[in-house]
């Protein structure tokens, strides 16, 4: 028999101190939750970053401290003072009334680690918010609680949400900028995402409690830098859509358990560190083959677009080039030859090397119409480059 | 994506070699183009960190923001940028050609960045200096705001197919091939340019590895890789900082040549790339309709240009909802025109069309030459029929009218049938221009029996459709109910704030 999943999981991770999800993995997950290695490495909470380079594949995710002084300054800005300048923005660029303000940091609570100290405090401030009691319209900092794939998983929001009219609004801060009330769709698009957990999380957070879950808005509140200045701006970004779209995957993931009864029993994406030295003088132990040799035998489903958010994306396509894939091209050939999954079987079509199958042979026959005109034009004006 | 073009894909995935997708280069190249590249500060759209700019490989100038974050020292930077673009902008306001209406400058400007990262930089500049007055308490030299304005045009232009005023450089080199690599792959040029001119005596794969390796080809831009940013320019910009507070002539020099020369460092590899691209692509045989565009691009030219020297306002944030609909109807009209000169110039891509079935090739197997028809003004014309025989997958209907680049100018046709016959088809056309004013059309004018003809869709002339004016925009289009927004006056966005609070 099988152990039970939590510790499958935990078997998979090793000796590493779990990583619960963070902004670059929800948008993994939004972006790609077919793939089985993305799940399994992010359900049991292992560093993909530091897997990756151990098996020769270092991520280029760094971030530069530019971006990241930015980002706290432009985020300090607006809470300073009991969140003056939020407060400024929503009552000015929203046209919201908000009559008293309290303003509640839960970042305090319980000392630095103490997670669960700090879920418990924020559900209670909020169920009391919930309820119409308390006197909370900002909370800062709150720390919420999300089932990926049957997993628990903390999440901690660097921002805050607030009440108005019996509702819960989630506030997001960023610090791209929003120039003549345009911003950046892709930025938009992974701040909505992020804050679609948020909400999906405090929903639950709700109906564990019997309570309505309509409290929550779908509606969210950016809240970023306005043109070229330091001055912040806001602007309400419907996120039904994704919030439906991340509730649909979440579900669709719930059984983690499931993919994980497909493993080999002894699989392990243990990095063998010595947790006896301080952080940063550890080094994984366990051979670099052997690690590469595990992640190889879970299949993953690479897309070009892995590159900007998955930290496994060069070893997968590696992977990818080495089967000559045709995930290696992109979404736009794949669409254009359904049903065939590699450069060998693509061609081996197109030259009438390969006899279909069934299914096969309306694009068989417009490979080779294909490839029958680029031999033409390849006689007439030369091939190559 | 066509069969075709996902076909040269897989092919240069395989044979690990870039293919061609086109037998022209369907833009201009200038002779004398200005080459920038812009660079970014990370986290910060409007902070320009650098530009290097050109017009030849061994000519460029090197212009670094030492703070990027002080607004001082950001639009210093813009008005030196503006005047090396606004020198090399005016060089092309000198000769005109035509009287009155018809007079236009005969050659324009063309700039090219590494990518679309580049045109949206421009972008930004473009805003940023647009509305910045030149007088009163946050005052910029006066090349500032006319630079700015410039910017913008050249940037709108760029939306517009087959214009070549402002060109990304990697979106020159994936139209005329194709590469084994996903699209967002061939966004970053040193990748791009690994398949198609590798380093001499490396192969391609090395050449990739090396392209997405910050350290031997640094980003292209705009921004820069975040290892750099830690690693070198954070600590030389806080040694400028420091120098800078210190108030000492000598450190504040040594501290600006060191960051200028970190910067250089980072820049003059896509330098490099981006001239030795250039010449591959001058060396590819240019698209007869090349000068056709060019002309529009004249019109385009003279138009703003003579709109500046009027003392024009500056471009609106956002457009109006009728000016929003001409745009866009002047912008699908223009990429409509541009693929369908593509595939009557172009073999390589009439072939892309033909293995979509949006146009064909085949050979005649019936003629009727001397067929006439009788109009509804009671005259006879010439109207030949003629039924090619084709094995392309076609997916017109009967009805679409037809030009053909086999045919002499002015051959016009439309479809009257499209027959399955076994694997192939026979498509009956009609000939309906191009036959000369007589009674029987004039010679070479009907396709001969036995002739290979092509044919594609003829994107046709339309009249430019006619909008309502600014006061009569309709109530679903006007503006916002909560009133209009301020900010959409040019003039009082001229006030818009400094932003120097940090």
């Amino acid at each position: 028999m099988k152990p039970p999943v939590d510790g499958r999981l935990d078997a998979l991770r090793g000796s590493s101190p779990r990583l619960s999800y963070n902004a670059r993995s929800l948008a993994a997950l939004e972006n790609n939750p077919r793939c089985t290695l993305r799940a399994l490495l992010d359900a049991s909470g292992s560093d993909k970053a530091a897997i990756a380079a151990h098996i020769g594949y270092p991520s280029p995710f760094g971030q530069s401290s530019f971006a990241f002084a930015r980002g706290n300054a432009f985020e300090a800005m607006v809470k300073d003072n009991g969140c003056a300048e939020l407060l400024r923005v929503l009552r000015e660029t929203l046209k919201l009334t908000l009559p008293e303000v309290a303003y509640l940091d839960l970042n305090e609570v319980g000392g630095a680690g103490d997670n669960d100290a700090r879920h418990r405090r924020t559900t209670e401030v909020l169920l009391e918010a919930a309820r119409g009691n308390g006197e909370g319209t900002l909370f800062d900092h709150p720390l919420l609680h999300l089932q990926v794939g049957g997993e628990g998983a903390f999440l901690e929001p660097d921002l805050v949400a607030f009440r108005i009219d019996g509702r819960f609004y989630i506030v997001e801060i960023k610090s791209f900028p929003i120039i003549d009330g345009q911003a950046d769709p892709a930025q938009v698009r992974a701040a909505t995402t992020q804050a679609s957990a948020y909400i999906i999380a405090l929903r639950a957070l709700l109906a564990h409690h019997g309570m309505d879950t309509g409290a929550v808005s779908d509606t969210i509140v950016l809240v970023a830098p306005k043109d070229f200045t330091n001055r912040p701006t806001a602007a309400f970004v419907d996120a039904r859509k994704q919030v439906a779209a991340l509730t649909r995957q979440l579900s669709r993931i719930e059984r983690v358990s499931d993919l994980v009864d497909l493993l080999p029993e002894d699989l392990t994406f243990d990095l063998d560190l010595d947790l006896t030295l301080p952080k940063k003088e550890q080094r994984p132990r366990r051979p670099a083959e052997e690690l590469a040799a595990a992640v190889a035998r879970v299949p993953a489903t690479y897309r070009p677009d892995c590159l900007n958010h998955c930290e496994m994306a060069f070893h997968c396509r590696a992977h990818a080039r080495a089967e000559a894939s045709l995930d290696v091209l992109g979404p736009a050939v794949r669409e254009q030859l359904g049903g065939i999954d590699t450069a060998t079987m693509a061609l081996g079509l197109a030259r009438g090397q390969l006899t279909p199958t069934g299914d096969q042979s309306d694009m068989a026959a417009a490979l080779r119409h294909a490839a029958r005109l680029r031999d033409e034009l390849t006689e007439a004006y030369g091939g190559a480059a | 994506m066509s069969m075709l073009s996902a076909l040269a894909h897989v092919e240069a995935m395989q044979n690990m070699t870039a293919v061609r997708l086109t037998a022209f280069r369907h833009h201009r190249l200038s002779d004398r183009p200005l080459v920038i590249i812009p660079l970014t500060m990370a986290g910060e759209a409007g902070a320009p960190l650098a530009v290097m700019a050109g017009t030849a490989r061994r000519d460029m100038t090197l212009l670094v923001v030492p703070q990027p974050r002080n607004r001082d020292q950001r639009f210093a930077f813009a008005a030196d940028l503006g005047r090396v673009v606004m020198d090399y902008i005016d060089s092309y306001r000198q000769d005109r050609r035509g009287e009155g209406e018809r007079s236009q400058y005969t050659d324009v400007p063309q700039i090219i960045v590494p990518n679309q990262g580049g045109v949206n930089a421009l972008a930004d500049l473009g805003r940023m200096c647009r509305f910045r007055s030149t007088t009163g308490p946050y005052a910029v030299p006066e090349v500032v705001p006319e630079f700015g304005m410039w910017l913008t045009f050249l940037v709108d232009t760029a939306e517009m197919a087959g214009t070549s005023m402002l060109l990304p450089l990697t979106a020159l080199l994936t139209e005329h091939w194709a590469t084994g690599q996903s699209t967002l792959e061939d966004q970053n040029l040193a990748s791009l340019m690994a398949w198609i001119a590798p380093p001499r005596g490396v192969s391609i794969a090395q050449a990739l590895e090396e392209a997405e390796n910050p350290d031997v080809c640094p980003p292209a831009g705009p921004s820069t890789s975040p290892e750099f940013d830690n690693r070198d320019l954070a600590p030389a910009i806080k040694r400028f900082d420091t120098a800078h507070a210190l108030g000492d002539p000598h450190t504040l020099a040594a501290a600006q040549t060191e960051l200028t020369e970190l910067i250089a460092g980072q820049v003059k590899p896509t330098w490099r790339l981006m001239w030795a691209a250039i010449s591959i692509l001058r060396s590819i045989p240019k698209a007869p309709q090349t000068a056709r565009r060019l002309d529009r691009d004249c019109r385009l030219f003279t138009n703003h240009s003579d709109y500046r020297d009027a003392g024009g306002l500056p471009q609106r944030k956002r457009d109006t909802a009728i000016s929003a609909a001409r745009r866009l109807s002047q912008l699908e009209r223009a990429l409509a025109d541009f693929e369908a000169a593509m595939a009557f110039d172009d073999p390589f891509v009439l072939a892309d069309r033909r293995s979509g079935g949006e146009a064909f090739t085949g050979t005649v197997v019936e003629s009727q030459p001397n067929r006439t028809a009788i109009t509804a003004k009671n005259t006879t014309v010439p109207r030949p029929r003629v039924t090619v025989r084709t094995s392309d997958p076609l997916r017109l209907a009967a009805g679409t009218k037809l030009i053909s680049p086999t045919m002499p100018k002015g051959h016009k046709a439309v479809i009257v049938s499209v027959l399955p016959d076994g694997d192939t088809t026979l498509v009956t056309v009609e000939v309906t221009a191009g036959m000369g004013r007589g009674r029987t059309p004039k010679a070479g004018s009907v396709p001969d029996l036995d002739k290979d003809i092509d044919y594609l869709p003829d994107p046709g002339w339309r009249p430019n459709p006619t909008f309502p004016d600014s006061d009569h925009t309709p109530w679903t289009h006007s503006a916002d109910p909560d009133g209009p927004d301020d900010s959409a006056v040019p003039e009082n966005a001229a006030a818009e704030e400094w932003g120097h609070d940090n």
